[in-house]
């Protein structure tokens, strides 16, 4: 008895590690039906081996590959499926519902949800927060002709992950990054005295 | 239509040459030697009357240590270069994968940063 | 036959080149030198950086000579390192910022001393230079599949980049040129 309680508390402290790096991951479907009506589609899962295989070949020469270099040490995983299609809203929503429903377990809280009822474009953004530190990114972009899911294992830095900008193709528009003021905004001057 | 912009393509496209010399310009910029792998010795042409007799030879058996590095260097080339491949391929997947993420958060902070609508103007009191 | 003798004669040509034989080597880029040559004209859009470009691939190549297995090979080689570099050298430069190819660059089609004013070659030269619009790497992507002919699999080998993409960077190209292309038809009319 005392041998099977302690092979299985064995068991699950091996386990735990793995949990560990899961934690974060989101089951992203197949899509097998959407891949299908999709003009174009992109599945990419680079888990941590792939990750440092791939470090090994950037080139610091590179702006590009330079600024992915910063990732090598604290990313551990970054999975997308992104498609497009001919016509608007070619995808059911209860696709992305799915996706959704495992954001809203314990752990989780949306950062960002904006939407744009101009270009149509609803974007949300989710981080995963434990001991003090983001150590997941998720992202749903739904587009009318796109729609794109994100996810991003590892210690998270938003800012970092968003001044790829201007090294991926991405020009940079010279838009405040929505950094909350160092100070509070001056108060008005008080009216003049009489 | 698609067609018509692809032939204008090829047209566009078509291959120009360098100026006059060029090749003779490659040539003069070359280092004056570089080494060359020596290539494997013919031990395939050479007669061999009798194998035992030659690899028992100290001759016999350095041409064969030689013929050994030189597979063992090229199997190691080989696997060097399916890992470069396997190397360069994840590479691309991972670049691929932060261009989309950067595009996306953009975005997202696009949307956040776009000011708000100005508010209504407040109607006047009628009374 | 012809095709079969020339198969041949560049087998022995990099046999040779690789044993040290230099006017083996030279001749290895009098065949070559076009393809590099035009390789980086039209993704750089200037004759001396093309030249740079194309003289630093062959000094590449003589140095790895002894891993080129095959003519095939020789020539997937020299596509993929003219592409890649002139990539590079792009990405030095915000790609917003393009480099407007020359118009001697674009004039290939036309006869010396004789402007031709034929609308068809009128939308063949912008359209080479609406090229320039292109990010580095799709434009490399239209190069190496409008220039060279090469098919989508080799692309996506030679620029390190996933089938799709490459499939995603033909279509959004040639939309984009169409759609540049109806601008530059309104001008020239």
């Amino acid at each position: 008895m005392k041998l099977r309680l302690a092979l299985c508390a064995a068991a699950l402290l091996c386990a735990v590690p793995a949990l560990g790096q899961d934690r974060g991951l989101l089951k992203l479907p197949a899509f097998a039906g959407l891949e299908a009506k999709a003009s174009e589609s992109v599945q990419v899962n680079v888990d941590s081996k792939l990750l440092g295989l791939a470090c090994r070949f950037l080139n610091s020469d590179d702006p590009e590959q330079a600024a992915a270099q910063k990732f090598c040490t604290s990313l551990t995983g970054v999975y997308v499926r992104q498609f497009t299609f001919d016509s608007d809203y070619a995808y059911p929503k209860s696709d992305i519902d799915g996706i959704r429903q495992q954001l809203l377990a314990p752990g989780w809280s949306q950062v960002v949800g904006a939407r744009s009822r101009k270009e149509n474009t609803d974007v949300n953004v989710f981080i995963l927060v434990e001991g003090g530190k983001a150590r997941s990114l998720a992202i749903i972009a739904s587009e009318p002709r796109e729609f794109t899911i994100v996810n991003v294992i590892g210690n998270i830095d938003l800012e970092q992950l968003h001044d790829l900008e201007g090294n991926f193709g991405v020009p940079r528009l010279g838009i405040e990054t929505g950094k909350k003021p160092d100070k509070a905004p001056p108060p008005p001057p008080p009216p003049p005295k009489k | 239509m698609s067609q018509d912009i692809e032939n204008q393509l090829r047209r566009a496209l078509r291959p120009v040459d360098p100026s006059a010399g060029f090749a003779e310009r490659v040539m003069r910029a070359l280092p004056e030697s570089t080494p060359r792998a020596a290539p494997v010795v013919a031990l395939r042409s050479a007669a061999r009357p009798n194998l035992w007799r030659r690899l028992s030879t100290p001759a016999a058996l350095a041409a064969s240590l030689v013929v050994a590095v030189l597979l063992g260097q090229q199997a190691g080339r080989q696997q060097v270069e399916r890992e470069q491949r396997a190397g360069l391929a994840a590479r691309a997947e991972l670049l691929q994968a932060l261009r989309i993420t950067s595009k996306k958060l953009d975005l997202a902070y696009q949307a956040v940063n776009r000011p708000a609508p100005a508010p209504p103007p407040a109607e006047e009191n009628p009374s | 036959m012809k095709f079969e003798s020339a198969h041949v004669d560049t087998d022995s040509l990099l046999r040779r080149a690789c044993g040290g034989d230099a006017s083996a080597f030279a001749d290895i880029v009098r065949r070559h030198q076009a393809t590099v040559f035009s390789i980086g004209y039209r993704m750089l859009g200037r004759r001396d950086a093309a030249e740079d470009l194309a003289q630093d691939v062959f000094l590449q190549l003589y140095r790895k000579l002894d891993s080129i297995e095959s003519i095939e090979h020789l020539g997937f080689w020299l596509r993929r390192v003219a592409a890649n570099l002139a990539i590079d050298r792009l990405r030095r430069v915000p790609y917003s910022t393009t480099y407007p190819l020359d118009d001697a660059a674009l004039g290939a089609d036309a006869e010396p001393g004789v402007p031709d004013t034929s609308e068809d070659h009128l939308m063949t030269r912008a359209l080479a230079k609406l090229l320039g619009e292109l990010a580095p790497a799709p434009r490399a992507v239209m190069v190496l599949r409008y220039q060279e002919d090469r098919d989508v699999a080799e692309i996506a080998a030679a620029l390190d980049m996933p089938v799709n993409t490459v499939k995603s960077h033909i279509k959004r190209s040639l939309t984009a040129l169409r759609a540049l292309m109806i601008g530059a038809r309104l001008e020239i009319s």
